[in-house]
């Protein structure tokens, strides 16, 4: 798998020309003080925003020459997400929040159900899944939209500081929970954390400053 | 569900009831209107008259007569050869005759039609029965045949005489026919009728009447003129046309025109009610329209409020694959379902309200069998449903195309 990108935003320049490889497999950390670019870069990395110049390429795939619709089908396809803060839709179980993912792709409902509870077992929470967000401790609340990240088998996941809101021995779990996915479904982590503890679990680690990469070290 | 979407769906009922409810008043006062008239004059029935403008155009042409359409004998055949005619009967009428009953004396006409074909026609005898082909000498008496007619002044007056039409069933009453020959000298004929039925009120001639055979009449006719019909040349002033049902009255009106002919029938005067009674109902149904009007605003504004509130469920929807169609749906099926059960419960209401508004009108008007004030058809019940689904669709479109427009990153960090 291949990726370039040479970015960079007009007026406030956050990414000022990045080149990056990253293998298949590969559990990548991003790290780098605050408004280094690294968000940006993850989320400009799952096509949520356009870059201002330069390519991205996933597989064959040219995301940045996507239209919003490509993206949105690629995403389906290919990606899963994991954030800071969840964002599990509050008015839903942790089974219908997983399943979510899959009515977008039109899969029938009993087989959304079925995949939805399997990808509950990955993360240890078949138990609650008929849980609201509300009712499920931070990690727990994590573990779910881990679940939803996976329940499409993406070969892919981005993670924007996955542990940010967790304690660290919660951390550690749901860290561990993602090295041993990495292992043993052979998926692309690219993780942008601040946490130095998260690094230990990833095969390569880069340091961003000011919009660009200052060191990338294999490990 | 949230108590916004409550109140939303609240308006469309009220809008749609407004709209049924209205309409159903106009569907109403139309249907009463037309049971009453198609309940007197017998729709089925045409009245045909020779053409009176062509009849006027030729004397003053220089007597083309070869256009003329005559009324006669053969034009009857035609008649009766047009699809969906069930009988054709020429009329003959006759006036100044005098009965004695009771020792009152009555002044009547007779009507002659055709006894061959009085089974087919839609006549409908109240009490007793119609008379057969070969009974010649026997009648029908229309419902208000001893009904005199009195004139006090001003003012008609309307007496019903004792002796009832049906009293005289199975009688032979007396007729009395007067002429003034030659030498001005006034001479009488008299006539025997057996009396067989009395005629159902049709709300036309019949009613003042004493239906009798075309060649009974016909022959007092001759005597009271003291000159034999031509009716080859001259034709028949009137021939009376039952079809087969109201299906098909404008279809042989048609034809009969076609032939040259004045037709008249009940269907036509309904026909031109019918777009009256067309443009009230536009008219109250847009009264109506109004409270849906101010509904359609109201989904609006809930999806739109819905949209703001929702914006990080949409960002994240959108995240995980949710495509820019996938979410313009969602929300339109969303306004569509405010507007299908908005729809669905304001015809509820409505079937209630009907109800409830014939049943108050009922009280109030009185009257047997119930008034009919407000009429919902099963059409009206599709119409509202459709209308108000359309509604709440429309209404979705524009909000469910900004929620589909927003920027995923932006809406994911939205709190």
């Amino acid at each position: 798998m291949h990726k370039d990108f040479k970015l960079g935003k007009e007026d406030i320049n956050i990414l000022k020309g990045i080149n990056l490889d990253i293998e298949q497999g590969e559990m990548v950390a991003l790290l780098g003080p605050s408004g280094s670019g690294k968000s940006t870069f993850l989320n400009v990395l799952g096509g949520l925003v356009p870059p201002t110049s330069g390519d991205i390429m996933i597989r064959d795939y040219r995301i940045s020459e996507m239209t919003e619709n490509e993206l949105c089908l690629f995403r389906r396809e290919h990606l899963g997400f994991i954030f800071q803060s969840y964002n599990l839709i509050s008015t839903m179980t942790a089974m219908e929040n997983v399943a979510l993912a899959l009515t977008f792709a039109g899969v029938k409902k009993e087989i959304r159900k079925e995949r939805a509870i399997e990808a509950l077992e990955v993360v240890g929470l078949v138990d609650r899944m008929g849980h609201k967000p509300s009712e499920l401790s931070g990690g727990q609340q994590q573990r779910v939209s881990i679940a939803r990240a996976l329940v499409n088998h993406p070969e892919i996941i981005l993670a924007d500081e996955p542990t940010g809101n967790l304690d660290s021995k919660t951390s550690a779990d749901i860290m561990e929970m993602i090295y041993r996915l990495n292992r043993e479904e052979n998926q692309t982590f690219v993780i942008v954390t601040h946490d130095p503890d998260t690094t230990k679990y990833c095969t390569k680690v880069i340091h961003m400053r000011d919009g660009l990469i200052e060191s990338e070290v294999n490990q | 569900m949230k108590f916004r979407t409550i109140l939303t769906i609240i308006g469309v009922v009220i809008g749609t009831s407004s709209i049924i409810v209205m309409v159903s008043i106009g569907n109403g006062a139309q249907k009463s209107i037309t049971d009453e008239l198609s309940g007197i004059g017998s729709v089925t029935t045409l009245q045909v008259y020779q053409d009176l403008s062509s009849m006027g155009m030729t004397s003053m042409g220089g007597g083309k007569t070869d256009d003329k359409a005559i009324l006669n004998d053969d034009a009857i055949k035609d008649l009766k050869k047009i699809d969906g005619v069930v009988a054709v009967t020429p009329v003959v009428n006759l006036n100044g005759g005098e009965i004695e009953v009771d020792r009152e004396q009555y002044g009547v006409s007779l009507m002659g039609v055709d006894y061959a074909v009085l089974e087919d026609m839609r006549y409908v005898t109240t009490s007793g029965k119609k008379p057969g082909a070969n009974d010649e000498n026997s009648v029908i008496l229309g419902k208000d045949v001893l009904t005199s007619i009195t004139y006090t002044g001003a003012s008609t007056q309307l007496t019903e005489s004792e002796v009832k039409p049906e009293d005289l069933i199975g009688q032979n009453i007396t007729m009395t026919i007067k002429r003034t020959n030659a030498n001005g000298e006034e001479e009488m004929k008299t006539q025997k009728l057996k009396v067989t039925g009395v005629l159902e009120a049709t709300g036309g001639n019949e009613d003042y009447s004493i239906i009798a055979d075309y060649n009974l009449v016909t022959e007092l006719n001759e005597w009271q003129t003291g000159r034999k019909a031509n009716v080859k040349k001259q034709g028949y002033t009137q021939a009376l046309v039952t079809v087969e049902d109201s299906s098909v009255v404008n279809a042989v009106t048609t034809e009969v025109e076609a032939m040259q002919f004045t037709v008249f029938s009940m269907q036509q005067i309904l026909d031109s009610m019918g777009s009256v009674f067309q443009m009230l109902q536009i008219l109250l149904g847009g009264i109506g329209g109004v409270a849906l009007l101010v509904a359609c605003i109201g989904i609006v504004n809930t999806m739109t409020m819905s949209i703001y509130e929702r914006t990080k469920e949409i960002g994240i929807m959108k995240v995980i694959g949710a495509s820019i169609s996938d979410i313009r749906n969602m929300f339109i099926a969303e306004s569509t379902m405010i507007g299908l059960i908005g729809g669905l419960v304001g015809i509820v209401i409505s079937l209630v309200l009907s109800v409830l508004i014939n049943l108050v009108a009922g009280f109030f008007i009185g009257g047997e069998g119930g008034v009919t004030i407000s009429f919902i058809t099963p059409g009206l019940v599709i119409f509202a449903l459709v209308f108000s689904a359309l509604v709440g669709l429309l209404s979705g479109v524009r909000p469910a195309i900004k929620a589909a427009n927003l920027s995923s990153l932006d809406a994911i960090r939205s709190e």
